[in-house]
């Protein structure tokens, strides 16, 4: 059963400039999606209505089934998504542990030891990590939200390939291991292949959905 | 995370901005302060002053100016005719604190030896009386030119007592306390020598010396002995009467009278002039603002400039720091982004911003109420060293108009005062950072994160 769908979703800026038409897709738990697709065909848009960060023009986006408008989209910021973003976006005046308590509402700690950060390394200063540590925070403060879906917009973009590909395997793990539902944007074919399924975006139309080793051409 | 917790860290961890924003706060709270310290302390003093020292207008005689046969220019100075029942008239016209009348006469003194003066001899060892009710209100010593050392002054209820100056006194080894027998003289002159016209005395009187007095101006004048300024004696009024140099209730020098508030001093002198009892054609008015109207421009000047810069200072400063703030909210962008992706609220979001500057205000404040105080000293020291004035009260007509009110108590701002001046500037600090945070708070989450990316 799907925990998140979008039916029938438009958006569009300015009247005329539309850049989603009519995208209907099912999100699962325990799956990882990869959204793929040339710049400027709607990825990152498509990724903000489904985390609450805009609303849609037209359609609909259920979370278990629920309008995400009903309740209101900062309760749904809060309480069921949580977002991964390319430059990592942490805030650069607190520690790791002050980042994840952000949002937190499990431990900390432990969260950042099981994604390879240690005691010291969680108690400095952000901007004093690596950028493949500074990722690897900010999927701490997702996981540490304990929201059922995970939103990634091209998590690996900034990080080498030995980086991208251990930051690709914790996404995995928290699909597989730990049951979530996570969401990826992303350039990246190796990135994409690691996905369960591929959605593919051209002018703002979901074209087609594939399963792991598709290409994404 | 709670918002407070947030404030607290971005303070702690972001210490140059903190400071940027301590200095900014602290300077214009330091400021404001003593700004208004000195409007309040210049408008406090100018009405310290008017109440204070008053202001005086004096009935005296006209002179008549004639021309005589050998064409020389002749003054006669006529003398004041104001009886006790016309000076309670003049007192009903209101808001006169005392009255003063004047009677002058001519004393010698038993073994009593007046400073020499242009062709002294025995016949004209004599020196000039003035007769008064209040000696500290004379206008020798309302304006400076004589000033009690020694003793105390006279007042409307001593009998028999007077004031000597110190040349006076050194000359005949006088001092406070000691009692002399006086008898009436008059000067006149016979074939170009000085002489006593009274030359049966019939009235004495035994007076206490009251107080000793300086003069502060020189005297260097060629006059008779009982016309120079040392010889000069103050005495009770009742000195002259019991010498028959005046009449009981009847005042013939100059009647002067105090009032509080030298505002009100043309209005009452007006009002005292339509009094049909008292012959204007004989009398007029001189009126004396101690000098109120230059302090008051000099104080109306600076309340003026300080109202200007504070209206400026004021206005820059909000300017200066809502942009300060703008600044720093342009660099939390990202910040006001991750935490809206994270469910945050807009309402908490500000509610950090706001509790992070209110902190370091409030901090800042209290920091400069400390420092107002050096500063308060330094203009204490230079606005208003010169504008202390002398109360002018019962006690101080006794002992001499010497005390004086420091300055530095009127520039002291009260506690709700200073309170109030700090709530204001709270609001507008508040304002400030909902003016610099309303561009980011204008904008949907997604336009955030996307000025981010």
């Amino acid at each position: 059963m799907s925990i998140i769908k979008t039916c029938n979703v438009k958006y569009s800026y300015e009247e005329n400039k539309t850049v989603l038409k009519n995208v209907s897709a099912e999100f699962e738990t325990g799956k990882i999606y990869a959204i793929v697709g040339p710049s400027g065909c709607g990825k990152t848009t498509l990724l903000s209505l489904l985390g609450g960060l805009d609303s849609p023009s037209g359609g609909q986006i259920l979370f278990k089934g629920e309008d995400i408008e009903k309740n209101g989209l900062a309760r749904h910021r809060q309480n069921n998504v949580s977002f991964i973003f390319q430059n990592y976006n942490l805030i650069d005046y607190m520690t790791p542990i002050e980042n994840v308590t952000l949002t937190s509402k499990l431990q900390p700690l432990p969260i950042l030891e099981r994604l390879g950060l240690t005691k010291e390394e969680a108690k400095r200063n952000v901007l004093k990590l690596s950028g493949g540590q500074q990722q690897r925070v900010a999927i701490a403060r997702a996981l540490a939200s304990d929201a059922g879906v995970i939103l990634a917009d091209e998590p690996t973009g900034n990080l080498d390939e030995d980086t991208a590909i251990e930051i690709a395997a914790i996404l995995k793990e928290c699909a597989h291991q730990m049951n979530k539902c996570v969401i990826i944007v992303t350039h990246s074919n190796d990135l994409a292949n690691q996905a369960d399924v591929i959605l593919k975006l051209r002018k703002g139309e979901l074209q087609a959905a594939n399963t792991r080793d598709t290409s994404i051409n | 995370m709670k918002y407070t917790q947030r404030a607290m860290l971005y303070i702690s961890r972001k210490k140059g901005k903190t400071l940027s924003l301590f200095l900014v706060i602290f300077t214009v709270a330091v400021f404001l302060i003593s700004c208004f310290g000195v409007l309040n302390a210049s408008e406090r003093l100018s009405k310290d002053i008017r109440t204070s020292v008053g202001a005086a207008f004096y009935i005296r005689a006209k002179t008549e100016v004639s021309t005589n046969r050998n064409g020389e220019t002749e003054v006669k100075e006529n003398s004041v005719n104001i009886t006790q029942k016309q000076i309670d008239e003049i007192m009903l016209t209101g808001e006169i604190k005392y009255w003063n009348p004047i009677n002058y006469g001519m004393v010698k003194g038993d073994k009593l030896q007046f400073i020499p003066g242009d062709k002294h001899t025995e016949e004209s060892n004599m020196g000039k009386v003035t007769g008064l009710r209040l000696s500290a209100l004379a206008p020798d010593f309302t304006d400076g030119a004589a000033v009690l050392t020694e003793g105390k002054h006279i007042t409307a209820a001593d009998s028999g007592k007077i004031l000597i100056s110190e040349g006076l006194a050194n000359n005949n080894r006088l001092s406070v306390g000691d009692k002399l027998t006086l008898t009436h003289a008059k000067l006149g002159k016979s074939d170009g020598e000085y002489i006593d016209e009274i030359s049966v005395k019939t009235a004495y009187v035994q007076v206490e010396i009251s107080g000793i007095y300086k003069l502060n101006i020189g005297d260097n004048a060629v006059k008779p002995t009982p016309s120079v300024a040392e010889n000069g004696i103050y005495a009770s009024l009742d000195v002259l009467d019991k010498l028959e140099e005046s009449e009981k209730g009847v005042y013939t020098g100059e009647v002067d009278f105090y009032i509080t508030d030298p505002a009100k001093l043309d209005d009452l002198t007006r009002n005292v002039q339509l009094l049909d009892s008292i012959d204007w054609t004989a009398h007029f008015i001189r009126t004396n603002d101690f000098q109120y109207s230059k302090i008051a421009d000099r104080l109306i000047s600076l309340g003026d400039l300080v109202k200007i810069l504070l209206v400026a200072v004021s206005s820059v400063s909000a300017v200066f720091l809502t942009l300060l703030l703008t600044m720093r909210m342009r660099g939390r962008m990202q910040e006001a982004g991750v935490l809206l992706a994270a469910g945050i609220s807009k309402g908490d979001i500000m509610a950090g911003f706001l509790l992070e500057v209110l902190s370091v205000a409030i901090f800042a404040m209290l920091l400069s109420y400390a420092a107002s105080f050096g500063v308060i000293g330094f203009l204490e020291h230079n606005l208003f060293g010169g504008l202390q004035p002398n109360l002018l009260n019962d006690e101080t007509l006794s002992a001499g108009i010497k005390s004086s009110v420091r300055a530095e108590n009127y520039l002291k701002l009260n506690a709700m005062e200073t309170l109030l001046i700090y709530v204001c500037q709270l609001i507008v600090t508040a304002a400030s950072v909902f003016a610099s945070s309303i561009m980011i708070m204008r904008l949907k989450p997604k336009e955030i994160l996307s000025k981010m990316a």
